[in-house]
């Protein structure tokens, strides 16, 4: 994860130093310094915190962490700058904020994967002190501090960890003659349960498998990045070269070939908009067999209908080419970010500490299920009677993680783009792996892709 | 000279002062971006470099850059030339021949077509959304399960020409309400005499109505093909360029690359090839108008 460091230095320290035009202005104290004892600290002034949220699940504890904060230090003001749009819209928006220095929030909450891109960007303040300070901090186990590390400094606070599930229809599967707890031990089996779905039950979509650009994160991490892995390959090496054209690539480009050669996923995958929107719809009303998805869709089909979903829904680690133990794909889930702009960093650490509380942390993943980030949280009661969540949590330990990487965003264009080509028909397997180490070597440079 | 011109130039100034910020700025600072490796994020955007013609040469050996050239000019012809510009002027000679004879199915067409076009384009393109959608589209869950026929997978079997229907429905308005305007300028004793001389409708059309249209018609052209060039909304609803690349045009390969991978520089290198094809275009269509009329 440190490869990038032989290169330039972070400008973090020189960025927190720009004067920001913009930024809300300190406001006066309401009461006089030093009259509420809980005041030692000394926090005072205004912080925005930013947040988006489609769902509606975090505002009421991102409310709750603001009113702790401001009445636990009388004349801080905690602004709380909710956006009610999906993260793709969030992410542009938030970095153009970051980039010009206009209207820069100082708290932050976006997923782990941009830790790499946002720090070497300078946008980002490193929580190092603040964490070494923190008590809890002996709660979070070393790997999800591992995964907030980027170069040497803690980045980001996790919360709630994403792990991902092969999820399957028992009632589709049994009316394709399969029995209800099946269970692929390689990979064909997965090609060969939807081909029996697409052959005996013409009513259902037997499989989706997210390709394009318009599949967003999903073409990477549901579908291309778990493919490679289970053909014995990498997409990035320990020291940090993606792979461009390797033998598991070219395999997992020709299982695309075959899985939309077969008519087996929906070529609307491609076109929708939001497709994963429609994806998690049908599994869970049944009128798709087969996805491999986030586990937090899951909570999603309990809510509207826990009994049906717990008898139809299976859920199942990622199969491998051969048989081999089977995996998931794990990840920070949504970290709580300061910028390195903020002018106010204690006061917005006083409110990443105060949400990152262990209750905090057991109750909204109970809502929102996610593994929980502080070991703590998984002993809450609450938590623990959920046989879902204990199984997330579990599956966090046969997890494999993609590095921070600061070129990411390109590198998941190059995926969208070699998946779709490949999907839509437009290009052989081996065709498009070539192009898709041509695209990484344009991208990010020929010096970080090789070839196997 | 100056004080004879004073009062032309105090009127033309604010207008050149707002041209200047809101166009020729944003020109210049993606001109300049375009020599440059900014990116929203990473080491480039701490640390943007002066890289020269990087990006170009780049773009110039990028396949899917002439995926998305041929796209463009596929999306242009068929949806600004062929279809707004021929639908509109058919319809604006319907609509003003009804107007003659004061047929009211003529105003019923005008405000059909006026109102797709006071659409937000947005939702213009959710409305095609809602038409094409396989799952859950009207056009497959109303129209032909009606005629007893199983859906069609409309955007991923007919990627290009789904698009374009759609952006005809949605910017028709414009060039009818323009040839309208026209058509009521030709005075009406040139037609009187043609047909003293005996000239068909079809002569009066080709001889008398086509050549007095022809410098509005230069116009609406120029205008509906650099806005049909830089349009995306409508297509980034409906297929948000796939499948594959296959509607992708160079206004949506500008923002995917600017807002998805967040290449400025590169974004701004697309920006800037496009802004010279929108000159190109605009040389080229002046220069026809300024032939003929």
């Amino acid at each position: 994860m440190s490869t990038y460091s032989r290169r330039k230095f972070l400008k973090v320290a020189a960025a927190a130093g720009i004067v920001v035009a913009c930024a809300p202005a300190a406001q006066p104290s309401a009461s006089p310094p030093g009259a509420s004892p809980s005041q030692a600290k000394g926090l005072t002034g205004t912080i925005t915190v930013s947040y988006p949220d489609e769902l509606g699940v975090k505002p009421k504890y991102v409310d709750q962490a603001a009113q702790a904060v401001q009445s636990k230090n009388s004349g801080t003001t905690v602004k709380v700058d909710l956006q009610k749009i999906s993260d793709d819209l969030y992410y542009p928006k938030l970095l153009l904020a970051l980039q010009s220095g206009a209207d820069v929030p100082d708290v932050f909450h976006f997923g782990g994967d941009s830790i790499g891109e946002l720090a070497d960007a300078g946008y980002i303040e490193p929580l190092d002190s603040y964490v070494g300070a923190w008590p809890d901090w002996s709660q979070y186990p070393a790997s999800i501090k591992q995964g907030a590390t980027y170069k040497g400094h803690v980045w980001a606070i996790p919360y709630g960890m994403d792990t991902r599930w092969l999820y399957f229809r028992r009632d589709d599967l049994q009316k394709a003659g399969l029995p209800a707890d099946w269970m692929p031990t390689k990979l064909d089996d997965v090609v060969t349960a939807a081909a029996a779905v697409k052959s005996k039950v013409s009513s259902v979509v037997p499989y989706a498998l997210y390709a394009g650009a318009a599949a967003s994160d999903g073409a990477r991490d549901h579908a291309f990045v778990p493919l490679v892995w289970a053909y014995g390959g990498d997409v990035v090496t320990s020291d940090g070269k993606w792979v461009g054209n390797s033998p598991a690539i070219r395999k997992a480009l020709a299982y695309y070939q075959k899985v939309y050669g077969q008519g087996l996923s929906p070529k609307e995958i491609l076109t929708t908009t939001k497709p994963w929107t429609a994806m998690r719809a049908k599994l869970g009303d049944g009128s798709l067999a087969l996805l491999f998805e986030g586990g937090w869709v899951y909570g999603g089909w309990a809510s509207k209908d826990q009994a049906g979903t717990q008898k139809n829904v299976g859920y199942l680690l990622h199969p491998t080419e051969n048989g081999g133990p089977s995996f998931t794909i794990g990840g920070l889930g949504t970290c709580w970010y300061i910028t390195a702009k903020s002018k106010n960093k204690d006061l917005a650490w006083e409110f990443i500490k105060t949400w990152n509380n262990k209750d905090t942390v057991a109750k909204i993943n109970i809502e929102d299920p996610h593994p929980v980030a502080r070991s703590d949280s998984a002993d809450v009661p609450e938590f623990k009677a959920q046989q879902y969540l204990v199984d997330s949590t579990k599956s966090l330990e046969k997890a494999k993680f993609l590095p921070p990487d600061p070129n990411l965003s390109k590198i998941t264009t190059a995926i969208q783009k070699a998946t779709g080509r490949v999907a839509n028909g437009d290009s052989t397997a081996d065709d498009a792996a070539k192009q898709y180490s041509a695209d990484l070597k344009q991208a990010i440079g020929a010096d970080k892709v090789i070839e196997q | 000279m100056l004080a004879r011109n004073s009062t032309y130039i105090a009127g033309v100034t604010p207008a050149a002062l707002l041209l200047a910020l809101f166009f020729v700025g944003p020109a210049l600072w993606a001109l300049y971006s375009s020599l440059t490796n900014l990116a929203l994020v990473g080491i480039d955007a701490a640390n943007p470099r002066f890289v020269g013609l990087d990006n170009y040469t780049r773009l110039f050996a990028d396949p899917d850059f002439w995926t998305v050239i041929r796209n463009s000019v596929v999306f242009v012809v068929g949806s600004a030339v062929i279809g707004q510009f021929g639908l509109g002027l058919g319809l604006a000679l319907l609509i003003d021949h009804a107007e003659h004879r004061r047929w009211w199915l003529g105003t019923l067409a005008y405000g059909a077509v006026l109102l797709a076009w006071v659409n937000p384009t947005l939702i213009a393109g959710f409305l095609w959304v809602a038409m094409y959608d396989f799952f859950f589209g009207s056009l497959n869950h109303v129209v032909l399960s009606s005629f007893g026929l199983s859906p069609v997978d409309w955007i991923g079997s007919f990627p290009m020409p789904a698009v374009i229907v759609a952006n005809i429905w949605r910017g028709t308005a414009f060039t009818m309400i323009i040839f309208l305007g026209a058509l009521k300028t030709i005075p009406p004793d040139i037609y009187e005499a043609a047909r003293i001389d005996g000239a068909n409708a079809w002569r009066r059309f080709w001889d008398h109505t086509l050549p007095s249209l022809r410098p509005i018609a230069a116009l609406a052209l120029l205008s509906i093909t650099m806005s049909t060039f830089g349009t995306f909304i409508v297509i980034q609803t409906l297929t948000n360029g796939g499948p594959g690349n296959a509607t992708e045009v160079i206004a949506l390969f500008a923002f995917h690359t600017a807002f998805k991978s967040f290449s400025i520089g590169y974004g701004s290198a697309i920006a800037v090839v496009m802004l010279a094809l929108n000159f190109a275009f605009a040389i080229a269509y002046l220069r026809w108008s300024r032939a003929r009329a």
